[in-house]
């Protein structure tokens, strides 16, 4: 239809719209007007008044026939019925509240759910960047067949991937600048690198650590990111030796600063060093990686100027060595996504051999990725895990649409007759079909609503749950956006129409007659094969969340309680980092034994020592092992799984304290804990491994090939677990721990008193010795251990909560269902107990009904379960798939659960009383 | 078509419109009232002719319909489809079977 004709039509649907009364007004003084010509000119005619007046009516072919026809060329009559069908809706919900709030608060527990998991999925992993136009970013990587050739470092992403091959992200800071000055594909090439934590200190106020992230001049301008307060860095501010200016986020501004336009006026201190803030980042930018809020942002060159200076001397700059900074571009209208790659790829090339003094084959080769989520937020089983969820949700969802469905079935059927009379009437089934329709979307809507409410509490919980030993920069952003609404409100809608159409086609197939004779009566049968058939599906859909539920929460208890090689009871660990507060390395030693002694003194501990990377935490080293006499290979650069151990630092009466068992040789004690103490403690794996059926003490061993002798191991210890409980871990050695300035300092403490009181005695023992050293962290094992099962956590948590729903859902259904069955059966029953059936008979016939809808169920559900097991099968633990153990208690939950549910209906069966069952006829 | 021609011819009512169609026609064409009022408030919705109450010549009030701007245009690109396909189809039947 044209334009213009819409323009002009508008105007009269709407006005039919919304004065539809008065239009039937006019519409029916128009036909009175005909009528009434009609009759004047049969009169005319030679016909009585009546004659006359009749065979006009006879004419029109019926008044309201004729006004129906008109009404329905209007166009917008729908929009009536709709709005006549809402208000029918309300009034029959306002009829039944009792009805309408469980129906609500099902589909509100559902909804709710799936919103909940949504929002946290959408922020983590699928919303684009808070930036202008994020489609049109791409993310620059690179690909090498091994760790790049004449690189150092590389912070930043590096990992292996198909082929033999490695994937990088980050380049120098000089290449990049070069590389972004040069290059054409993009309208900017923008640098960031991986955020550092750094001590900030604002208007002398006490030092806070925050995240701080370093970036190219061109990061705001280029992302298209307008500051609220203050300007963009410069292109000169990214040198060094610049005066330090900072950019900081709306949080830090609101929190720290408060608000202040005046940002000259504040003096801030990073590591120690005076910077000036310049301006503030817009609200609701995090960065470019969901989840990782940065506080601050500096030049890229300034990391030189903010580095806390590191004991070696190193010449302090920038080293086309030290590969620290990731790229992002924003392709350029016109250049194809191929033709950018290929350029830029070029250019590097020629760049980094020139700059490494390379050959060009052997610099890795540039590609892109799409840069419109920005960079990845989770690790992939943390993503994995939130997949399962949502698949978990909507099996819980789908759950709820049968149970709904079968609530508006029961109503519907008691409700047939309205619906024939209806149809009888004239409705077309149609119509009667979509009043029953709205009638649910209603529904759906309003438990739509609900639910939001009760996703957006969940999504906090859930996320919390999530994020449990995180740090505090690290969360999503979780507020109510249109992303959500839009979800929930479609799922409302989906929702509506799944759990709708079942009761609504049944409306409109309502026949008059039957409708008239079931009111006469009749025996169950055919009438209830629909909402058992409802019941086992959900039975079906249940017994895959609770399998689910089981195979997760018993890899959970198994990973937990994998043997660790120590006692992970009754041991804590106390941190503090002295070096923050200037000790330097030589007057750390005689402070860390101070503590130490002290500890030991308090009432209630066993032993104390010291250690530098916590057992099961992650992070951790990984050191490249070089023995004397043997060849040292390096394949691809990097660390072959062959040569790899694991490397800790201990103090004097670490293995005791742990109740690591010594299986030879001697433990590390005090005289080897010196700057360059000799003895080492190898684990029963390293010496296996590096020491087949040789003894192992005494022999000496190295980290680096050019001192492959710096050490002699002096005794072999039990295998430990190092940072995971799952995967295979590498062979270990224990140096002695010798405290430097920049790593914190953590106390292994074992003890007879609960942890609480000992964290208040330690506190203060640190206090007494040095106030100007606060206790950083106070952590149990068992803490340590849950912080690193925190995704397997609350999958086994999420999980198992909504089984619960599920079963109880199912056992409402099941009740709901054998209820009316009973009810409809009053007479039937009264007769057998006429005939002599025992109650044991009645029972018998309720349960018999209620675990054979139950079986049909589970058997409907083997496949399900089967798939789901097939999903779960790489995230569970020391399981299989298929666990015997976890598919017999699901069964037996649901068997159980079945007749729990039967409970009620049997004993209202039980009570029948014959002669009044029969009277009732 | 019909009734957007008639309707040229200048404003009437309901009744006028069927007296009209019934006379033109030479009760070839029947269209009953049924089915009139219905097919007048489509072309009213599609915005081909405006009706406004006007008092007759008799002092009642009835419904006059006259036609659109829109109505008119509508109805000579009718006349013109109708011309085109009445004179093809009489071309087709004066065919002589060769």
């Amino acid at each position: 239809m044209r334009p213009e004709h819409w323009l002009y039509t508008i105007p009269l649907r709407l006005r039919s719209l919304f004065r539809w009364t008065q239009m039937d007004q006019e519409l029916d003084d128009e036909l009175r007007d005909h009528l009434e010509r009609k009759t004047e000119e049969y009169v005319a005619q030679g016909m009585t008044e009546e004659q006359a007046h009749r065979r006009a009516r006879l004419d029109l072919g019926g008044i309201e026939q004729t006004k129906e026809k008109c009404r329905d060329v209007r166009k917008v009559n729908w929009i009536e019925d709709l709005i006549q069908d809402l208000r029918y809706g309300l009034r029959m919900l306002r009829k039944s509240p009792g009805f309408a709030a469980i129906v609500i608060f099902t589909l509100a527990l559902g909804i709710g759910a799936n919103t909940a998991i949504f929002s946290i999925l959408d922020s983590a992993i699928l919303k684009p960047l808070p930036v202008n136009d994020p489609d049109s970013l791409l993310i620059v990587d690179w690909i090498n067949p091994e760790f790049p050739a004449g690189v150092a470092n590389i912070n930043g992403g590096f990992f292996p991937i198909s082929a033999g091959r490695f994937q990088g992200s980050s380049i120098s800071a000089k290449l990049y600048r070069k590389l972004a000055q040069e290059q054409t594909g993009f309208t900017s090439l923008v640098g960031i690198a991986d955020p550092n934590s750094v001590a900030v200190v604002v208007d002398g106020q006490p030092a806070e650590q925050v995240s701080l992230q370093y970036i190219s001049g061109n990061f705001f301008q280029g992302l298209n990111v307008m500051l609220v307060v203050g300007r963009p860095f410069l292109a000169v501010e990214d040198h060094i030796g610049q005066e330090p200016v900072l950019i900081v986020s709306y949080r830090f501004w609101t929190e720290r600063l408060a608000r202040d336009r005046n940002l000259l006026n504040h003096k801030v201190l990073i590591n120690n060093v005076p910077a000036q803030i310049v301006g503030v980042a817009p609200p609701g930018f995090f960065g470019v990686r969901a989840g990782q809020w940065t506080d601050i942002y500096a030049p890229l060159a300034m990391r030189v100027a903010f580095s806390p200076a590191a004991g070696d001397n190193l010449a302090r700059g920038e080293d086309d060595r030290d590969w620290w900074v990731r790229q992002m571009g924003r392709l350029r209208p016109g250049v194809s996504k191929a033709e950018a790659t290929a350029k830029i790829a070029g250019l590097f090339r020629a760049l980094a051999s020139q700059n490494l003094s390379l050959e060009p084959s052997k610099v890795p080769e540039l590609i892109t990725t799409p840069g419109r989520r920005g960079f990845d937020s989770l690790n992939p089983r943390d993503a994995s895990a939130l997949w399962i969820l949502m698949l978990l949700v909507g099996v819980l969802l789908l759950i709820v649409c049968a149970n709904v469905a079968n609530l508006l079935l029961s109503r519907s059927v008691s409700r047939q007759l309205e619906s024939a009379v209806r149809l009888a009437l004239g409705a077309t089934k149609g119509r009667v079909f979509r009043q029953h329709l709205v009638e649910s979307g209603l529904v759906g809507l309003l438990g739509g609503a609900a639910g939001l409410c009760l996703g957006y509490v969940l999504a906090q919980s859930v996320h919390l749950l999530f994020e449990s030993g995180r740090d505090a920069s690290s969360m999503f952003d979780l507020h109510l956006d249109v992303r959500v609404l839009g979800y929930t409100l479609l799922l409302s809608i989906l929702t509506a129409l799944l759990f709708g159409s079942v009761p609504a086609l049944q409306a409109a197939r309502a026949e008059l007659n039957d409708a008239l004779k079931s009111q006469a009566k009749s025996v169950m049968g055919r009438q209830l094969r629909l909402p058992a058939l409802l019941v086992s599906a959900q039975i079906a859909l249940c017994l895959t969340a609770l399998f689910a539920a089981g195979l997760l929460g018993r890899s959970l208890k198994n990973l937990k309680w994998t043997e660790v090689g120590f006692d992970r009871e009754n041991l804590v660990y106390a941190s503090v980092n002295p070096g923050r507060a200037g000790y330097s390395a030589e007057h750390l030693r005689p402070y860390v034994d101070r503590v130490r002694d002290e500890i030991a003194r308090l009432p209630g501990v066993l032993q104390v020592s010291t250690v530098g990377h916590r057992p099961m935490t992650s992070g951790g080293q990984l050191s490249r092992v070089s023995i004397p006499g043997r060849p040292f290979r390096i394949e691809k650069g990097v660390l072959t799984p062959e040569q790899a151990a694991t490397v800790n630092w201990v103090g004097e009466g670490f293995f005791e304290t742990l109740r690591i068992p010594l299986l030879a040789g001697r433990t590390i004690d005090r005289r080897d804990i010196r700057a360059d103490g000799e003895a080492v403690v190898v684990d029963e794996r390293f010496a296996k491994h590096f020491f087949p059926n040789e003894n192992p003490l005494g022999r000496r061993v190295g980290f680096n090939p050019k001192d492959n002798a710096r050490y002699e191991i002096v005794g072999v210890v039990q295998d430990t677990r190092y940072n995971s409980l799952r995967d295979e871990e590498a062979p270990a050695v224990y140096e002695p721990f010798a405290p430097d300035a920049r790593s914190p300092v953590n106390f292994a403490i074992r003890s007879t008193i609960d942890s609480e009181r000992l964290a208040e005695a330690v506190r203060q023992v640190i206090a007494s010795v040095d106030p100007a050293v606060p206790l950083t962290e106070f952590r149990t094992q068992n803490e340590l251990i849950d912080q690193l099962l925190r995704t397997e956590r609350l999958l086994a948590v999420m999980s198992g909560a909504f089984s619960l729903v599920a079963l109880t859902l199912a056992a409402v259904g099941i009740g709901g269902v054998l209820a009316y069955a009973v009810a409809r059966r009053t007479n039937e029953i009264g007769i057998r107990m006429a005939l002599g059936a025992g109650t044991g008979d009645v029972v018998r016939m309720v349960l018999r009904d209620s675990v054979s809808m139950t079986v049909l169920g589970i058997l409907v559900g083997l496949p399900g379960a089967y798939a789901i097991a097939k999903v779960l099968k790489a995230t569970l633990f020391h399981l299989q798939a298929l666990d015997p153990r976890t598919a017999f208690l699901s069964f037996f939950a649901l068997i159980v659960v079945a007749i729990l549910a039967a409970w009620l209906p049997a004993q209202r069966a039980v009570r029948i009383d014959p002669m009044v069952a029969l009277r009732y006829e | 078509m019909l009734l957007l021609k008639i309707l040229a011819l200048g404003p009437m009512n309901g009744f006028a419109v069927s007296q009209r169609l019934k006379q033109v026609s030479g009760d070839v064409l029947q269209v009953s009232d049924g089915s009139l009022y219905p097919a007048l408030h489509k072309l009213e919705q599609e915005g081909w002719i405006t009706a406004e109450w006007k008092t007759s010549e008799y002092g009642r009030r009835a419904k006059y319909y006259s036609l659109t701007r829109l109505g008119r245009r509508q109805l000579e690109k009718e006349t013109d489809n109708w011309g085109r396909l009445s004179s093809a189809i009489s071309r087709v039947i004066k065919l002589k079977e060769a």
